[in-house]
């Protein structure tokens, strides 16, 4: 007797979670449409509490990869640190900001060629400009 | 070593952070929302309700919990659900009051057949008869007391686990289990016909 209460239990259970599951996966797509507007909508709020420059969801992944590419870059063009001085330039960190914070992917793009031209500059030392002359 | 200190007292940590929060909130949302939509549905059966409903109860999710961990985000969610679907049906029987007081109408009564999706079958007698009872489900979970119908609806058709259950409805375990026997017992006997 106890054993067939549980078992119409179970049998019960079974029915309403197919039936519950049904309805759930055959919503019309305006009803559909209308939960993924909504959920755009709870996830606006959390970009509005992320600090400032923050690309929701898309971009991420690659221009993450660029601004540390572009870090490094500008990390290894400044002058060798001297004990006493702050560990890193103010001013790599603010070209990172004017770079990733306008979202300019031209400037990025262009990064080789003002790499190749910081290398020129350091090719034509004094020496080598007066013996170009000479 | 001075590269990584660099990167750390920028604000990426940060950023990846929010990144991924938002990324997992996106997927948790996107796996509960139809599910929640039905159960609220179900609960207060007034479709363009039952959107606002979800939409504000994801809202606040996200202002008040995104930073707490992931697994806890569930049964959050579901108390908040929970909690706004009771707000609803008080003010409904508040401005029920009201309307009978000066002898109006509540406008459309709601239709459990007609809001009963078809399923995915092709078969129409199969249709009919999954259409007919699952509004007969509805029919017959808006008569079991509110806290039976609560857990029922956490535990059988959101899965919730007995203690995630507890969470979100805000009472013991044995509460749950309590609540949840007797709405089984209680639908397996209204049901009978139908099932």
């Amino acid at each position: 007797m106890k054993t067939d209460n549980v078992s119409e239990d179970r049998a019960l259970e079974e029915r309403t979670k197919l039936l519950f599951d049904g309805s759930v996966s055959s919503l019309d797509p305006q009803t559909r449409s209308k939960l993924t507007q909504a959920r755009y909508r709870a996830l606006e709020e959390l970009e509005g509490s992320a600090p400032a420059g923050w690309r929701p969801r898309w971009i991420p992944a690659g221009v993450l990869a660029a601004g540390v590419l572009v870090l490094v870059m500008l990390w290894q063009g400044q002058p060798a640190v001297s004990p006493g001085t702050p560990a890193f330039d103010v001013a790599a960190l603010s070209d990172l900001e004017i770079i990733l914070g306008d979202g300019d992917l031209g400037l990025l793009q262009e990064l080789e060629f003002y790499a190749w031209l910081d290398e020129q500059a350091e090719i034509v030392t004094p020496e080598s400009a007066e013996g170009g002359v000479g | 070593m001075t590269l990584a200190v660099f990167v750390q007292a920028t604000c990426l940590p940060k950023e990846e952070r929010t990144l991924e929060s938002g990324i997992e909130m996106d997927a948790f949302l996107r796996e509960v929302e139809k599910r929640a939509y039905r159960i609220t549905l179900a609960s207060i059966r007034d479709a363009d309700e039952a959107l606002d409903i979800v939409q504000d109860a994801m809202i606040s999710l996200v202002r008040k919990y995104s930073g707490r961990p992931a697994e806890e985000w569930r049964p959050l969610f579901y108390r908040i659900l929970k909690n706004r679907i009771r707000d609803w049906q008080r003010h409904g029987v508040v401005k029920g009051r009201v309307l009978s007081f000066f002898g109006g109408q509540e406008g459309e009564t709601y239709d459990p057949v007609a809001q009963a999706p078809g399923p995915s079958t092709s078969n129409p007698d199969e249709v009919v008869a999954r259409g007919e009872a699952m509004a007969a489900l509805e029919k017959e979970l808006a008569k079991v007391p509110r806290r039976q119908r609560e857990a029922f609806m956490l535990r059988n058709f959101e899965g919730l686990s007995v203690s995630e259950t507890a969470i979100a409805m805000s009472c013991s375990e044995g509460s749950v289990k309590t609540h949840y026997f007797r709405a089984v017992r209680r639908l397996r006997e209204s049901l009978r016909e139908h099932f």
